[in-house]
């Protein structure tokens, strides 16, 4: 039987093979979904994947990239969407 | 479409979003762009030219292409150039500086040393003088007259021991 604290499910499980040929149980703690595109569901680079007590600690230029709808749009559809907007 | 005087906008990076002016075409790939920008060299592919052009002149000055924008009701970022502040410079010290610096040094490390010679002189003439005084025979006396009282009760209780085993 696990500890008391182990038993709930605020812990992800994983099997992890440890020496002796062994496969054990052991706990790690979750994490959030990468951080996706508004526009086409990209997964969107340089949002770190932390829970959001962490994220509370981390400076905001460390958070997302430094451009209009950084950390919305992947840069892709920003730049679309920019042409578009001169275009019009 | 590319040429001087096109007014461009920038569509990546840190300054997407934000209008200028070629001011000057590098090669087919590079323009040098001045405007609601700092003055950059860009790749074509990162700007969208637009349908208006200015009479501009090539590599004309910063505050030229803020007139020329400032009719068209754009605003031109205007950087401030940082006041210089003068490091104060580490100082080095002359030959001559250094020497007195040393024998100072030195003056100081003697004085130290003679006086711990000294104690140490003291304390040890000090303790032989007690010891030839007659301590070491006090001592010597203390040490015999204290063995005989550790041995003796040893003695006791062993022949206690014996005394108690050959009872039972
Ligand atoms: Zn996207």
């Amino acid at each position: 039987m696990p500890a008391p604290r182990l038993r709930s499910r605020s812990l992800r499980r994983i099997f992890r093979k440890v020496p002796g040929n062994r496969v054990s149980l052991q706990y790690r703690e979750k994490k959030p979904k990468p951080a996706k595109c508004g526009n086409c569901g990209a997964v969107l680079k340089g949002i770190p994947r932390e829970m959001p007590y962490r994220m509370r600690g981390i400076a905001k230029t460390r958070k997302r990239p430094e451009r209009p709808f950084g950390g919305v749009l992947c840069s892709r559809c920003m730049r679309q969407k920019m042409i578009d907007k001169a275009r019009q | 479409m590319i040429e001087v005087g096109r007014l461009v906008v920038k569509i990546a990076g840190r300054d997407a979003g934000k209008k200028g002016v070629i001011i000057d075409v590098l090669d087919d790939k590079y323009i040098l762009i001045d405007g609601e920008t700092r003055r950059r060299k860009v790749n074509i592919l990162h700007i969208e030219p637009l349908n208006q052009k200015i009479d501009i002149k090539k590599n004309v000055s910063h505050e030229d292409v803020a007139k020329a924008l400032d009719e068209l009701g754009l605003k031109v970022r205007i950087t401030k150039p940082k006041p210089k502040t003068q490091k104060p410079k580490a100082k080095r010290k002359t030959p001559e500086q250094l020497r007195v610096q040393k024998e100072e040094k030195k003056k100081l490390r003697d004085i130290f040393r003679h006086k711990k010679k000294e104690q140490k002189s003291e304390v040890k003439q000090e303790a032989t003088l007690e010891e030839k005084a007659g301590l070491s025979e006090e001592k010597k006396e203390g040490a015999k007259a204290e063995k005989p009282v550790e041995a003796k009760p040893k003695e006791k209780k062993t022949s206690s021991k014996k005394a108690e085993r050959s009872k039972e």
